[in-house]
Parts: C-alpha cells; structure tokens; sequence
C-alpha cells in the first residue's frame, strides 16, 4: 500500500505536468521496498542457519504433519466428480464478483429500472447453466 | 441537481439480430435438455428456424442506419473530442452501427451459419456429436460475429472477436473420440489465444496514444499524431496499430500466420471446418476491414505496404502448398488460406481515396467465397472420403453431387462457366491496378494460374474413370442435398448477377 500511494499522486502529475521523470522516479520507493525484503529474509535465514545446532537423526528428518509420524505417501487420491464441482463453483463465484459493484451503483440516481432488469438478465443466464448441468446428471451424488 | 439518465439507449431494431440468435442459442441449449432422445432431432430445426428469424429483422433495416445505438452521451462525448475548435466535428461516438456494410457481413454469417447447420443435420448421430451442445455454440459463434460486423469501437470488437472463437475451439474439438480433433483444438486453441494477446496489447498501445476506443475519435487522434511532433507517441501508436492487425492476420490465416489452418480444418468436423472458413473467417475481415477503413484510416500509407505484403506471401505459400495436398479437406483448407490473399489485395490501397474506391471488390469476393466454398465443402462432406482418389469416377456413381463440386471448383478457379470466381478475381484485379499496385497484380496473376492446377486436376479427377480407391458412396441425405442445392443456387445467381454481389456494399 505505502508503495502504491506515491504511485497513483503521479500519475495526476504528469497528466498536470506532461513530464515523465516524476512518474518513474516514484518507482525507486517500490524498489528499495524490495531489496528490503530480499536482504531481510536473507539476514533472518543466514543467522539461522549460521547461529543453530545441526545434529539431525532420522526422527528428525521425518515430514512434519502437526507432530504425529506422517502415513503413506505425499500423493493422495481425489475423486473426479469434485472436479465438476469446483468448476462450479469456480464459475459462480467469478459471476458473483460482477454483483457487487452493481450492488452500489444500481440504487444511485441516474440508473433506473433498467439497471435493475440488466442483472436479473444476467442472472437468468447463471440459472439456465445450472438447469443445464442438473438436467446433464452433473448436480447429482453418485 | 438533476442528474440525466446515465443509461444508454438501446435501439432494439438495430441489435435484433444478434439478439435473437443469442436468446436461441440459450433456447436450443435448454431444448435439448428436456427432448427425449429420439426427438433430438429437432435441435437442427429450431437452430434453422433461429437463423431464419434472425435474418428478417436484418432485411427490415436494409439499407442500414447510419446512427447506431449504444452511444455515449453527449455530456460525455465532450470528453471524447480534440477540443475546443476542431474542425472535424463531433465524431461518433457510438458502439453498434447496422450500417450497410455490418447488415452485409451478417448476411454472409447468417447464410453460412444456415448452410453449416443443414449440412451437419443428418450426421450427427454418425460423427457421435452432442447435439444441444454442438448448435449451442455454434449459435452462440454466429451472435459475436454478428456483433462483430456492427461493433464501432475497440472494445465491442474485441468482445465479438472472442465470441466468435471461443465456441469455436469447443466446436473443433466436439469428436471427442477422435485424437486429431483434440489435436486441432488444442492448435486452434493456443495460437488463437496467443493471437489474442498480441491484438489485446496493440489495443491497449492504440488506446494508450489516443485516450479513446471509438473508430471515429481515434482515426481523428492517430492523424493528429501522424502529423504531430510527438515523436515516442506516435511510435507507440503504429506499434499498436501492427500488433491490432497482426491479431487479425491469425484470425484471417494469413501467412505467416496460417500455419493452424489446415490441421485445425482437417481434424474439425467438416461442417466445422466450412463454418470456419466461410463465417469466421469473412467475421475475420470484417474486423480487418473496420479497423483499416475507419479507426487506423489516418495510417493507410503505413497499413496499406504491411497488407499488400501479407496479400502476396498469403496467396503465394497457400496456392504453392495446396499443390502438394492428397487429401481433400486439406487442399480447401490451403485452397482458402490462397483465396484470403486475393481478399487481402483491395485492403492494401495506400491512400483512402482508392481504398473507399475498391474495398466494394473484398466484400464481394467475400460473398461469393461464402456461396462456393460452403458448396465445395458441403460436398466433400457427402462424400466422406480424405483422399483425392477417393473423388475418381465419381461422376459416374454421383452425377449431380459431381457437377456441383465441379462447377464450385471452377468458381474457385475462376474459370468459365465458374462466371463468378471470375467477376470476384477481376474485381480484385481492377482494385489492385486502381491503387497502383501493379506488382501485386501480377503476383496474382501468376497466383491464378497455379491454383488452375489443383482446382483442375481435382475436378479431372471426378470424371477420369473409377478404380480401386474410388469411393463409394450411396445417395446423401436430404438436408445435405438441400445444402448443395442452396449454395449452387447461390453460385449460379452471382454467375449470371454478379451486380448482386459487387454492387451490394
């Protein structure tokens, strides 16, 4: 966020301005930010690992799961049929996204009814995809 | 303080059109549905019906408005112009025009869509592809390209553009048992969306350099800046304006960008594979003819080269290539990467005054292409055989579906009695001397007479005498005869009444 306010001041500048130096120079502060996080990760794990004990045994090289000895192998099985479900639900939730800025603008003055029919519209649209993929057996478990 | 609508209006009249396929799409998707199994084949006739219904509301604005509907609003538009004292006027700003030229395009794309439905009707249950789903995204293609004719702005375009692909990749792929169908759609799939991506980034370099998305206002902006003194913007401008049209050139295959083509159209199921040479490919340029005759206008002196290159290497490798095909999809698909070049030619007059003079020659050519490819293609799927041997003696087994691939071969030839492959190839000549393209004429020449080779040994092959790989094929079924029988009508129109189609934009 602190990386992005000088940013944005920018732009309005060089719309004022018509110069280009402002604008890019903004994106030192991005940068320093960077090479601060870079360097403080480093410094963190190289005190760790120049600071700690190592004397591994088995035990200790075992996976953590939450302390209790991990079973079986890393690959697990998933049903297929979650697959369409996830799709689903992958489709509706980006659907969804489109709601909530017509949610705070449809009430506003200038918009009219009009508005209000466009989402049922839309929303009609969503509805006949899920009828479709009831009808195609898709909805059902098993 | 009153606050005007912030609402658009919408001319129904106008959008009718795109509506109705679009709300038949979703019909027929839900039609399937809830038919029971041995009704499915109703499906075929409702898309039938759609198509039809959608042409009227079309035939009813002919000749075409010249306002358009979803305009900005004028308080708006302000925003839109040069300022103060300019002396152009306001310019449109409106997204949808039914204009001449879109009415024609959706013409075209309707017709195809109809003959392409009718063609693959009775070979469904054969090919093992789902029926709903199959006229589902086929309608759902035909609206963008209806759409896509009418668009007056980046953005309509783009969204058209992608509303016609999209189904389509699915389209190709529909042969689900079939390895070279998933093939051609992951191919179709990758480099159009890799296409997508360039044209999207030109777009955004174009909006960029001239702060808008409407034809008008941004032909207006790009010759202010051609003239201008801003050097770095105009630059950014004619790299926006390259990569816009080299997003087109993949739509249109042209080469180098063709290279899709022909394994995409030889593993789609042949209807398919006309509906994409035939309407996606006229949606195609249409686009092209949109951006280069209105929004990059300013630029014809630098389009203008960039096209007649492209229509020369595009004719040249795809004649060349087609010599060598053995398989009969294949060949058309060649065949038509070859006859795009030849459409190219009128698009690449480098100054306005020749491209408004001869740009009447592409969209002919479009039409006719559209009557005897579909017919060619209509055909070869009757006979459903790969090879071109399959094809010899077949005049003697199938005397008429012969003589209609024939006659269409010869119109792909442009030879008699094939009159309207020849009135089209000579209006795109007029076009090329009328813009003082005269090499480009002549490579075109020499472009004609190496595609009189394959067309004509193809259709020697029909009445040599059968042999062991000859085909043998029984009587079609109706609609696919139906089919032949329209585009031959069509083809015999435009021989006899070629002014239908040269004097109709």
């Amino acid at each position: 966020m602190t990386g992005h306010g000088p940013a944005v001041a920018a732009v309005g500048n060089t719309a004022a301005t018509g110069s280009n130096g402002t604008y890019f120079s903004t994106y030192s502060v991005v940068g320093i930010l960077l090479l601060l996080g870079v360097a403080f990760v480093a410094t963190a794990f190289g005190a760790n690992r120049l600071l700690s004990p190592h004397a591994p045994s088995p035990e200790k090289l075992l996976t953590y799961e939450c302390g209790v000895d991990p079973v079986g192998e890393g690959w697990a099985h998933t049903q297929v049929r979650y697959y369409v479900y996830a799709f689903l639900y992958a489709i509706f939730a980006v659907d969804a996204v489109y709601l909530f800025p017509w949610a705070t603008i449809f009430a506003a003055p200038g918009f009219k009814g009009t508005t209000l029919v466009e989402m049922f519209v839309f929303l009609g649209f969503l509805a006949v995809g899920l009828l479709y993929a009831y009808k195609k057996g898709v909805l059902a478990w098993l | 303080m009153a606050i005007s609508s912030l609402v658009q209006n919408v001319s129904y009249a106008q959008i009718a059109a795109p509506l109705i396929v679009a709300a038949g799409a979703v019909a027929v998707l839900v039609a399937e549905v809830f038919l029971p199994v041995r009704r499915k084949q109703l499906v075929s006739w409702l898309s039938l019906v759609v198509l039809a219904g959608a042409a009227a509301p079309d035939i009813a604005l002919w000749p075409g408005r010249t306002t358009g509907t979803f305009c900005m609003p004028q308080s708006a538009a302000g925003l839109y112009s040069l300022g103060a004292g300019e002396p152009h006027g306001m310019p449109s700003t409106c997204s949808y025009v039914a204009d001449r030229f879109a009415l024609i395009f959706q013409f075209v794309a309707l017709a195809g869509a109809f003959i392409v439905v009718l063609m693959s009707a009775a070979s469904m249950k054969r090919d093992r592809i789902p029926t709903g789903e199959y006229h589902f995204l086929l309608l759902s293609s035909v609206a963008g390209a209806l759409v896509l004719a009418a668009a007056r702005d980046l953005i309509t375009l783009t969204i058209a553009l992608e509303t016609v692909s999209l189904p389509a990749f699915a389209l190709v792929g529909l042969k689900r048992w079939s390895g070279r169908s998933s093939e051609a759609a992951l191919k179709f799939f990758l480099v159009s969306v890799a296409s997508t991506a360039v044209m999207l980034f030109g777009i955004s370099l174009v909006y960029g350099a001239t702060g808008n998305v409407h034809f008008a206002p941004v032909a207006l902006h790009l010759h202010a800046l051609s003239s201008g003194t801003n050097g770095p913007m105009r630059h950014l401008a004619y790299l926006g304006v390259g990569m816009t049209l080299v997003g087109f050139g993949f739509k249109v295959s042209a080469v180098p960008f063709h290279f899709w083509t022909p394994d995409t159209y030889a593993g789609a199921p042949v209807p398919i594979a006309a509906y994409l040479s035939v309407v996606s490919k006229a949606a195609g340029f249409a686009g092209l003819i949109l951006l280069t005759g209105t929004a990059f206008s300013p630029l014809l002196d630098k389009t203008g080269p960039l096209l007649a290159v492209l229509a020369a290497l595009t004719m040249s490798l795809g004649n060349l290539v087609a010599l060598r095909q053995q398989d009969a999809v294949r060949l058309l698909a060649w065949s038509t990467i070859g006859q795009a070049g030849y459409i190219l030619v009128p698009l690449a007059a480098h100054d306005s005054v020749s491209y408004t003079k001869h740009i009447n020659a592409s969209v002919a050519y479009i039409i006719m292409y559209a009557a005897m490819n579909l017919g060619a293609f209509a055909v070869v799927h009757s006979v459903h055989a790969t090879s071109l041997d399959a094809y010899r003696g077949l005049a003697k087994t199938r005397p008429l579906a012969s003589a209609a691939l024939a006659f269409f071969l010869l119109c792909l030839a442009g030879l008699p009695p094939g009159l309207m492959g020849l009135f089209a190839k000579v209006a795109v000549f007029g076009a090329a001397a009328g813009s003082h393209l005269v090499w480009l004429a002549v490579v075109m020449a020499v472009n004609v007479v190496i595609a009189l080779y394959y067309y004509l040994s193809w259709t020697a092959r029909l009445f040599a005498a059968p042999d062991a790989a000859t085909a043998s094929v029984g009587r079609s079924p109706a609609t696919l005869r139906f089919a032949i029988g329209l585009t031959m009508l069509a083809a015999v129109v435009f021989s006899v009444w070629p002014q239908s189609a040269l004097g109709a934009f």
